[in-house]
């Protein structure tokens, strides 16, 4: 009867619980089934190097922490939001629903503030070229995450049908319509027809809570999966210490446990922010009305939005393929700057990264204030 | 356990105790948030739909269909199901129409009033007579106003 039940390995006794105990024969009822204690054990072990910059090493789980947030406060919303009447069943959960301003306003914060995460998570990887051999894909899935991270924001904004959504969601797919040869085809797909109805919603609302949903929680599980197997990276200051000098924390039990205080003030940030300033619903959006004045894309479109500008009448092709080589040339960048410690190119790298980044904040203010 | 090389091993009481200051904070946090989340799930009691004048409209049924003895019919009012028809004697009767069993539409059958679900029969008086009914279905005050039907509770 027992045969097919896996032995509790001799390494791992020492370090479960009392076999008298609940736990303990929980712990031992589940190895025999599951013999996964190499897994544990290597969990167990995993560690994260003490130095100046280590605080960066929190933004991935402080994304993950506004990711949760997104998926309650996300289905909370379904429970009350009608695609059929997109304006009128948010109004309802503003105006009638308990709560129903709060969740909405933290869906908004928190989609904000996580976008804001992977942004500080993108560069505090890059700076401390974390992507190099052997993280490639741990870079690459990242990108990817940050892309639908994005089109989330996107196919969010439009569900609402005020007159600000409608705005956005009608000039920012006018961008696929650019572009050569598919464009008009591809625009037409996306909107559901020619122009931006109530349709779109019926192709925006499956996208934002089914499709990018489970796109991206296959992702997240990859790229956590990658970070688990690899262990974190560490920086080249910090290899080159003599080994006495590194210190490391336990993830599980010391960098964990302090992250966690990090995300209950979050949370309170966030009630703090919705209460504070909360997510506006403008009138109802009329397709033919004009513009209201002032419109601008969300913030983390908006260095596109003004890079784009630079780019006036029969140019605006050229931007958009200048615009398009920017993602192709974080992919690679795992590719060509390999050398661990930093070479020429790893410190041409840096540099490069640093007038990325100079570039984004800048053309982002710019379009903020102009 | 024993302290991995290089890893910093705190005293277990002053850890002890930041750990069960955190679970305290992590319980209240979650705590704050289930009552907004409970209340926002709660649903809104349904509206009364005899407010204001004190008697709804029976939608579905016209009143001519129910003129003479042994015609019956069911409807709706205020988004509920009703059943109204005329006895043998001509009066004119109302019953909320949901089965007070498993909750499905009764319908009128001419000597009685029946359910096709799991066989419930109810009298003319809405008496629970056969069957798994464990009550007599709710009555309504039935009026006819030309070719409208109104339902009103019943006055105890």
């Amino acid at each position: 009867m027992s045969s097919d039940l896996s032995p509790i390995p001799p390494e791992a006794e020492p370090r479960l619980p009392a076999p008298g105990s609940r736990a303990g024969r929980a712990a031992r009822w589940l190895l025999a089934r599951y013999p996964v204690w190499p897994i544990v054990e290597h969990l167990a072990e995993k560690r994260v190097p003490r130095h100046r910059h280590s605080a960066w090493y929190a933004m991935g789980g402080i994304v993950l922490f506004f990711f949760s947030v997104q998926v309650v406060t996300g289905i909370l919303l379904m429970v009350y939001y009608d695609p059929g009447q997109p304006w009128q069943s948010v109004q309802r959960i503003v105006m009638e629903i308990p709560y129903g301003a709060l969740v909405r306003s933290i869906h908004h914060w928190a989609a904000n503030l996580m976008i804001l995460a992977i942004f500080l998570h993108l560069f505090s990887t890059f700076f401390l070229k974390a992507y190099r051999p052997p993280r490639e894909l741990t870079w690459v899935t990242g990108l990817v995450l940050a892309g639908l991270a994005m089109a989330f924001g996107f196919s969010g904004y439009l569900l609402p049908w005020d007159e600000l959504s409608f705005f956005a969601t009608r000039v920012g797919i006018s961008e696929i319509e650019k572009a050569p040869l598919v464009g008009g085809f591809l625009a037409d797909l996306v909107r559901g027809g020619p122009d931006v109805t109530v349709a779109t919603i019926n192709r925006f609302y499956p996208l934002h809570v089914v499709v990018l949903p489970l796109l991206i929680l296959g992702l997240i599980g990859a790229h956590l999966t990658f970070v688990q197997v690899q262990g974190v990276s560490e920086p080249d200051s910090f290899r080159a210490l003599p080994p006495e000098q590194r210190k490391y924390h336990k993830f599980f039990g010391e960098f964990l446990v302090a992250e966690i205080p990090v995300w209950l003030a979050l949370g309170v940030l966030l009630v703090a922010l919705a209460a504070l300033a909360p997510r506006a619903l403008d009138p109802e959006a009329n397709p033919a009305a004009s513009a209201p004045e002032g419109i601008k894309p969300e913030w983390y479109f908006l260095s596109q939005y003004q890079a784009l500008k630079l780019f006036p009448g029969s140019l605006e092709l050229l931007g958009q393929a200048l615009l398009g080589l920017v993602p192709l040339a974080m992919v690679a960048v795992p590719f060509w700057d390999r050398s661990i410690p930093a070479d020429a190119r790893g410190r041409l790298a840096t540099r490069l990264g640093i007038a990325g980044l100079a570039g984004l904040v800048a053309m982002t203010l710019w379009g903020w204030l102009s | 356990m024993t302290a991995k090389e290089g890893c910093v091993d705190e005293g277990t009481t002053g850890r002890r105790g930041f750990l069960a200051l955190l679970g305290g904070l992590t319980a209240a946090w979650l705590a704050a948030a289930a009552w907004p989340v409970f209340r926002y799930l709660s649903p809104r009691p349904p509206p009364d739909p005899f407010a204001g004048e004190g008697k709804a409209l029976v939608k579905g049924i016209a009143a001519a269909e129910v003129a003479r003895p042994g015609q019956g019919a069911n409807g709706s009012y205020g988004g509920r199901g009703v059943v109204v028809f005329r006895t043998p004697d001509g009066q004119l009767r109302a019953f909320d129409s949901k089965c007070t069993h498993a909750g499905c539409n009764v319908q009128f059958q001419g000597d009685r009033i029946y359910c096709n679900c799991h066989g419930g029969t109810y009298d003319l008086e809405g008496r629970n007579v056969a069957g798994p009914p464990p009550r007599p279905l709710t009555p309504l005050q039935v009026t006819a106003e030309g070719e409208s039907l109104y339902v009103s509770p019943v006055s105890s």
